[in-house]
């Protein structure tokens, strides 16, 4: 038998990595990064293919749109999507209010108008890359912001409109990335442990994924309010197929969540002891159903 | 109202039996319970298979005294306990005065698991007081270890005899100071080994990581996975409570996974710690009592040079 394996963490070497799930079931992706080159890379690999999808190509820039311009058409693919127009590069302020506050519904409203106008002339949907860090400086336009990603993943479930969504973790800290990549289905960001994400459109049903325990307690509670599940015939339905792990924590806020809506909340997870922790802490309202 | 020797006592009248023969048990345990069901109080036996039978046989056909399986009821105690709370409860709740139990703990715990079903005989003089429970716990001397005996006295304040008394335990100590002493378990033999895996400082999601790291199939997968939890819980505790460096250590053998967590803390001050839930969770006693319940065995470790070190089995731990 070989020796221990002998592993200091205090300096975070062996850290648990967030991957980018390999498949995009509906394309609504956080990018945090600290150097804007590989955002760059993701966005434009994003772009192409949405391009080979027949899809219209927005880039919603953070700043001038010169210099987005040039650096996509170093792709040839999507240089000649921007000659014909297939492509466009946006400042952000053309796109959003950028100094205010984002109005979700509005905004959600905004981005269905340019899906269907999308599709009206030909295409198959409508893809976005958004530099957003301008839309998150302050407390309150976070918080609008969050809301909104989930706002605008329920849009996803329903029409052909995909979005990565690109923010410097350098300008908004640690702390308002997981707030934001935790509310998308796919991220790179390794500080959302957890995905909490739309399921359908009517805003009933959530996805989630990832690994829920006391460190995630404070982001799990934050982004249950901010997606705001709505009930149907008094029950809300979490499906939970890529759950690796959720903690009693985790499972006493969905309870809280769903008895503050006058609704039981129904968990279908994969893994076993999910139900079995919500027996030992009877809770009436919570259902764990193991889909195996 | 309560009858018998415990009438005019509040709580719960805890007593043990020990007996030398079969003769001594059945002249304790048959007047007892025929008492219980002729007041009219709900009366149970939760005994093993070959000491029911027995009483079973004694007891007159159609008595009226309720037998449990005493086997699942004692497979571990924080269970053990929450499943006799919910029994008193429905009972006062359906008018009982007061409720008999005769109960024997299996004698596989009496070997390398008797530390925390120690710690359970202490715990229940406070975990049963809110009911008016008048229970007998039996230990045949025959087989009974005499260092298990020598717990038996300090974990119940009196005894029942055969001639019909009811006798103080001199030994008898508080559960809240009994269960702050250091009950360490005798080592695994496995941690003779030098351990799989060792992570200092771990997150919990590293710690649950290791633990699937030295699964090699041998435990069915929810018994690895409610180990996982278990480890996640204790590493959450150790970090949020204790002092660091927090070990993770993990061995495996045939048939058991074992897991210590060690900090250089004093430990838990809650001396109920992992047999009751404490409040909302918040001092980390909810994560404890879930680990109590999501393993074969849990053994603290208290006041020794390395600190504070809670011992985790999944599998056989004996």
């Amino acid at each position: 038998m070989s020796g221990p394996v002998v592993l200091d963490c205090r300096d975070g070497a062996p850290g648990v990595t967030s991957e980018m799930g390999a498949s995009t079931p509906y394309g609504h992706v956080c990018w945090v990064h600290d150097d804007p080159a590989p955002f760059h890379h993701a966005a434009q690999a994003f772009l192409t293919a949405g391009l080979a999808a027949g899809e219209r190509l927005w880039y919603v820039a953070a700043g001038p749109a010169e210099p987005v311009v040039a650096r996509l058409s170093a792709v040839p693919a999507l240089r000649d999507a921007l000659a014909r127009g297939t492509a466009e590069v946006v400042s952000v302020g053309d796109t959003y209010r950028s100094d205010a506050v984002v109005d979700g519904p509005t905004q959600v409203r905004a981005y269905a108008d340019a899906t269907e106008a999308a599709l009206a002339d030909g295409f198959r949907g409508l893809r976005v890359v958004a530099e957003a860090t301008p839309l998150v400086r302050t407390p309150a336009q976070l918080d609008a912001f969050a809301r909104y990603e989930h706002l605008v993943d329920r849009y996803m479930r329903a029409r052909p409109f995909s979005a990565m969504c690109g923010y410097d973790r350098r300008e908004i800290g640690s702390r308002a990335a997981a707030e934001l990549a935790c509310l998308h289905p796919e991220t790179n960001a390794p500080e959302a442990s957890f995905q909490l994400y739309a399921c359908d459109s009517q805003g009933d049903r959530a996805g989630l994924a990832g690994e829920l325990d006391l460190t995630a307690e404070d982001l799990f509670t934050t982004a249950l309010e901010r997606a705001d599940l709505r009930p149907v015939d008094g029950r809300l339905v979490v499906q939970a197929p890529g759950l690796r792990f959720i903690d009693h924590r985790a499972l006493l806020r969905l309870h809280d969540y769903g008895r503050r809506r006058n609704a039981s909340v129904v968990l279908r997870s994969p893994h076993a002891t999910a139900s079995r922790l919500a027996g030992l802490l009877d809770l009436p309202g919570l259902t764990v159903e193991v889909t195996g | 109202m309560r009858t018998g020797a415990a009438a005019g006592h509040q709580g719960y009248y805890h007593e043990a039996v020990r007996y030398g023969s079969d003769e001594e048990l059945l002249a304790v345990v048959v007047p007892f319970l025929l008492d219980g069901v002729g007041a009219g109080e709900p009366t149970f036996v939760a005994l093993g298979e070959r000491t029911g039978g027995l009483v079973r046989a004694a007891l007159p056909t159609g008595s009226g005294v309720e037998f449990l399986t005493g086997g699942s009821v004692y497979a571990r105690p924080t269970a053990a306990i929450r499943s006799y709370r919910e029994l008193l409860h429905a009972q006062v709740t359906a008018g009982a005065g007061q409720i008999r139990i005769v109960g024997e703990l299996p004698t596989a715990t009496f070997g390398a698991t008797w530390d925390w079903w120690a710690r359970y005989e202490s715990a229940i003089n406070h975990a049963y007081d809110d009911f008016p429970l008048w229970s007998m716990c039996a230990y045949d001397t025959r087989i009974t270890p005499p260092h298990v005996l020598d717990e038996v006295a300090r974990t119940h304040p009196r005894f029942a005899t055969p001639d019909g008394a009811h006798v103080p335990s001199l030994a008898y100590t508080e559960p809240t100071v009994y269960l702050c002493e250091d009950r360490g378990a005798p080592p695994d033999p496995l941690q003779t080994a030098p351990p799989l895996v060792e992570l200092t400082d771990p997150t919990a999601a590293q710690a649950r990581a290791a633990v699937y790291t030295v699964d090699r199939g041998a435990l069915p997968a929810d018994d690895v996975e409610d180990l996982v939890v278990a480890v996640s819980e204790t590493v959450t505790n150790a970090l949020r409570h204790g002092r660091p460096p927090v070990r993770l250590r993990l061995w495996a053998g045939p048939d058991r996974i074992v897991a210590t967590v060690t900090d250089e803390g004093a430990g838990p001050k809650d001396p109920f710690v992992g047999l009751l839930p404490a409040g909302d969770g918040a001092t980390g006693g909810l994560g404890l009592w879930i680990t109590y319940q999501s393993c074969n065995h849990v053994s603290l470790h208290r006041g020794g040079p390395a600190g504070f070190t809670l011992r985790l089995t999944a599998g056989n731990p004996h």
